[in-house]
């Protein structure tokens, strides 16, 4: 027997059933026929004596379907109900949805890039977030990679990893000439594509085999993106040979459309054997050298260990596995500069990507986003409140009708939903508009380099989003709902809704001091981020970025060695100071305000010995001369660099005031110190610099050292030039130059260095802004919510205040008990919030500037608002109350 | 006698318990349909139980259901089209049961209401 056929059996038969109930009344009308009835008084008769033939189908068809289809029909009923009602009370309806679509969108977005960022960091890879990444750690807690032979001893001997795979990200030139382009390329290990389980779309994914020849074996496995839009989707792509930095490699394959690496945030186009890490210029932090001396030495700091734990492994049981392996390779082959440990981090904490400096913010964003929620939860369930209690007549009607409480409850859950399910679905909607923006301004400021986020609007964030309108929809509608299920029935019928009599309101009090505690919350918020926005705007970065612009080039993309490579930037130099425009010229490895960090070197201080465990390895930066004059950095003692600071020169250093602080006393104790950079001779300080932001505009304080260009050659340097002429003229000159000397070198940037230096300031501004909106909605709709119910509360009183009117009370003092009232509350919910605020704005720490997190101001100006708020809310209801005459007060009801 | 047939609790099965029952045992003489159960049952009750439709058609149902009636259309004794009902083995094992069930429930409903009489009656 089909289950079609069962299923028939168990259903009534429709047209069965009504011709029976025809019969039924065809026999009844006969025998009142024979009883001497005429035809039509007989058939009426008897379709009277029948009753209600919809309702007996009914009954007849319920005995026949589970319970759970009935169930499902109730729902339907119950929906459609639900929105009929809604439909007659459009303005609540848009209000409500409207307030839980911006809740939601604002959620949706920051949990897209959360999802982005930590819950599944690499689109193509099957359980990204579960990657653990291993780095290196210095006492100071400074993240570094790990050498190659240490990456191959934990490959052959962490059994905590199934696998373990290794990569770092590098930029290099692709092409040559005018067309050719930087791009953010990997170097990694041969088994990497393995360990990730991505395959190659077309030829091959790299291989272990990849791995064995230092320099020998330039191969590249391409991004289906850079295959695409470089290289047309050409077919026979596999085996045709690209010129990176000026090296031909050998095309293997294609990756899978969906793969962009393992940088969160970077989108890398090229896949390259670690074995040509010399061919790229990726050095470790060492000395220029050959690729097999560089995989071979254990000081060179080159890659980040990634693997999956073997299945059962926790990420405890793991660390103590590596180490317990470090303890012992350090033993057989102790470093000189040994770090101090390896840290194993789950992938969201990797030391790369963009989620480093991005996740904090993220975090901060969603706890607001989950606050202005609930202020728009508190909003909405008031509304509802108000409504409920408006509605007691026809609930009051249903429960006297025999319904049963939990239908009654059932009945406003749904209506709820019914408006949140369509919050939820706009408010997907609205972010999925709202982060192209974010995205293409992202993808703006890292030009020409590419961004990827994986912010796919995928199952999560749907399934988040309606999982929060759910919830939602409960806390606002679920306990309205159970309170207006227990009306007294009697009072209710009898159109008595004031609450004379009854005990003060709790519900509707707390929502009133919940809500004063959050805007308050949110206020401090606004106020702080604010403040800090101006402070950072203000802030002296310590260098004067205007009308300079900076050209970014890497001299290995042009297949320059080092001996053409100083000859090239000489003649760049004197090319450019020639320039009548042009006011000052200089070189730079590094920009100010760099945003990402750049690598550290160890410091040798002559006469200071570092204690146990000390971090002496500070950031660095290469510098041409005129490079403090180009940057307007102050000098605060000695001579900056000069072009006869070169390599046949007694070898010299500049400092800042922090390093000189720390390690001599003083700025004017500097000069003709001695200490050592990395493994090179003693270099004699000839100045100090004033501080810069090296990194952020937020940073704190931290020594720095300058090394002079011509006595430590680097391919990769920034060219600045300052002049008064505008700045877009002044990068398209400098351009033109490098083009007149090379006309096949890549240029890896050429903007106005305030450009630059503000794309740092960026995600700063993104937070700040978005922060400060947040915490601005949050308040109006507090704000919005408060005076409603305020104004609600004292409505519902009017018939009180008609009975102190009529004893002699004066509409003063009616005004007057009202604002205490109202005021008491203000104050509990504002004691309620600066106490949140205390402990919760420590949270902001890492995105506040210059502006303590307790900040006396933004909480004072945050409780005048709130307060304000809460006695405007009150004053004008009841004054307004105050006013009516005290008869129709007492009749008012 | 009114029965409405709405909600399945607890109140109404005992209704739907005792309708099921007159239903077997006016079936126990021979096949009906069902406006001639609804009369069999009125008329036996001397006018005091009158079954709605709405009851009694839905109990049928729920009787064919549990296979306790089987249902086959036919001609009435005035030649008229009409679905005749007829108990099966197992509906009257279940008449049975409902019997004896039914007579505990008034002994002990008799017994709370008339205690004396009934006491003399066990003597």
């Amino acid at each position: 027997m089909g289950i079609r056929s069962w299923l028939d059996r168990r259903r009534l038969d429709e047209d069965d059933f009504q011709e029976e109930m025809r019969a039924h009344l065809a026999i009844a009308a006969d025998e009142r026929m024979a009883d001497g009835a005429d035809a039509s008084s007989a058939r009426l008769a008897s379709r009277k004596d029948f009753g209600n033939l919809t309702l007996t189908t009914e009954a007849a068809r319920r005995v026949w379907s589970p319970w759970w289809l009935e169930a499902l029909r109730d729902l339907w009923s119950d929906v459609r109900y639900a929105i009929r009602g809604l439909a007659k009370n459009p303005a609540f309806s848009l209000v409500v949805v409207g307030v839980l679509t911006l809740g939601i969108a604002l959620n949706a977005a920051v949990f897209t890039m959360l999802k982005g960022m930590a819950l599944s960091p690499l689109a193509g890879v099957d359980r990204s977030s579960r990657l653990v990444v291993i780095c290196g750690e210095t006492g100071a807690g400074r993240q570094l990679r790990v050498s190659y032979p240490d990456y191959k001893y934990l490959r052959d001997h962490d059994a905590a990893f199934s696998d373990l795979m290794a990569s770092t990200v590098v930029t290099a030139g692709l092409g040559r000439g005018p067309s050719s382009r930087s791009i953010w390329s990997e170097l990694v290990t041969g088994n990497y594509f393995r360990v990730l389980g991505v395959r190659a779309e077309r030829g091959r994914t790299l291989l272990p085999s990849d791995e064995t020849a230092p320099s020998g074996h330039p191969v590249v496995v391409l991004s289906d993106g850079l295959w695409r839009r470089d290289f047309g989707a050409d077919p026979d792509i596999v085996g045709t040979t690209v010129e990176i930095n000026h090296y031909p490699f050998t095309v293997v394959g294609v990756a899978d459309p969906a793969f962009h690496g393992t940088i969160v945030s970077y989108d890398i186009e090229m896949f390259i054997p670690v074995t040509m890490a010399a061919e790229l210029g990726v050095y470790g932090g060492l000395a220029p050298t050959t690729s097999s001396e560089l995989l071979a030495d254990r000081r060179a700091a080159l890659l980040f260990p990634h693997g999956y734990l073997r299945p059962g492994t926790t990420l405890a049981n793991a660390a103590a596995q590596t180490d317990a392996l470090w303890a012992t390779l350090s033993n057989d082959r102790p470093l000189t500069d040994a770090r101090q440990r390896l840290a194993l981090v789950p992938f969201w904490r990797s030391p790369t990507g963009g989620q480093t400096y991005l996740l904090p913010t993220l975090v901060v964003l969603s706890a607001m986003g989950l606050l202005v929620l609930l202020i728009a939860c508190a909003n909405i369930a008031g509304l509802m409140l108000v409504r409920g209690v408006s509605r007691r007549g026809e609930i009051a009607v249903r429960l006297a009708l025999g319904a049963a409480r939990t239908r009654i409850v059932r009945l406003l859950v749904v209506e709820t939903l019914v408006l949140a399910l369509p919050g939820a679905v706009l408010g997907v909607l609205l972010a999925a508009r709202g982060i192209p923006v974010f995205v293409s301004y992202a993808d703006w400021l890292a030009a020409p380099q590419r961004l990827f986020f994986n912010i796919d609007l995928d199952r999560l964030v749907i399934g988040f989003a309606v999982a929060v309108a759910c919830g939602a929809a409960l806390v606002f509608g679920f306990v309205p709902a159970l309170r207006s299920s227990r009306i007294d029935l009697a009072s209710a019928m009898n159109e008595d809704s004031s609450p004379r009599g009854t005990a003060p309101d709790r519900l509707r009090t707390s929502l009133v001091i919940a809500q004063v505690a959050v805007s308050l919350l949110l206020l401090v918020g606004a106020g702080l981020v604010a403040r800090s926005l101006e402070a950072a705007r203000s802030a002296n970065p310590g260098f004067d970025a205007s009308h300079v612009s900076a050209i970014a080039l890497d001299l290995r993309q042009g297949g320059y060695d080092d001996g053409r490579g100083r000859t090239f930037f000489r003649h760049l130099l004197d090319a450019v100071r020639a320039d009548p425009e042009v006011e000052a010229a200089s070189l730079g490895t590094f920009n100010p305000m760099n945003l990402i960090e750049t690598p550290a070197r160890r410091v040798a201080i002559e006469g200071y010995e570092p204690r146990r465990g000390e971090d002496v390895a500070f950031m660095s930066n290469t510098v041409g001369a005129d490079y403090f004059r180009t940057l307007r950095i102050a000098l605060l003692s000695g001579r900056p660099f000069a072009e006869r600071d070169d390599e046949h020169a007694a070898p010299v250093v500049i400092v800042n005031g922090t390093f000189a602080e720390r390690f001599w006393g003083g700025v004017a104790n500097a000069v003709g110190k001695r200490l050592r950079v990395g493994d090179s001779e003693w270099r004699t300080v000839v100045g100090v610099a004033a501080d810069v932001k090296y990194l952020r505009i937020s940073e704190a304080a931290r020594p720095y050292v300058y090394l002079p260009f011509r006595q430590e050659y680097r391919s990769s340097m920034i060219l600045y030039t300052r002049g008064s002429a505008p700045v877009q003229s002044l990068v398209d000159r400098a351009r033109a130059r490098v083009a007149s000397l090379d006309v096949n070198l890549p240029v890896l940037y050429a903007r106005p260095l305030a450009e630059r230096v503000s794309s740092a300031l960026v995600f700063f501004k993104l937070a700040s802004a978005m922060l400060f909106i947040f915490g601005i909605a949050g308040m109006a709709l507090a704000a919005m919510g408060t005076y409603g119910l305020v104004s609600y509360t004292v409505r519902q009183s009017t018939h009180e205040i008609g009975i102190r009117m009529a004893l002699g009370a004066s509409g003063l003092s009616v005004v007057r008990a009202f604002l205490v009232r109202g005021v008491r509350l203000g104050a509990i919910g504002a004691a309620v919030g600066v106490v949140a605020a205390l402990a919760l704005t420590r949270l902001l720490g890492s995105v506040l500037y210059g502006v303590s997190a307790t900040d006396g101001a933004s909480f004072t100006r945050a409780l005048v608002v709130v307060l304000g708020g809460v006695v405007v809310a009150t004053l004008i209801p009841a004054w307004r109350a105050a006013r009516t005459d005290p008869l129709r007060a007492l009749r008012h009801q | 006698m009114t029965l409405h047939s709405s909600r399945p609790d607890a109140r109404t099965d005992l209704l739907h318990g005792t309708l099921d029952m007159l239903i077997l045992r006016t079936l126990q003489w021979g096949p009906q349909h069902g406006y001639a159960i609804g009369q069999t049952i009125r008329a036996q009750s001397s006018d005091v139980l009158q079954v709605e439709a709405g009851s009694l058609y839905p109990a049928l149902q729920r009787l064919a259901k549990k296979s306790w009636v089987t249902a086959k259309w036919g001609q009435t004794s005035a030649n008229q089209r009409a679905k005749f009902y007829r108990i099966t083995p197992d509906g009257r094992k279940q008449l049975l049961r409902e019997e004896s069930r039914w007579t505990e429930l008034v002994t002990a409903i008799g017994r709370i209401m008339k205690p004396s009489l009934l006491r003399d009656n066990e003597e």
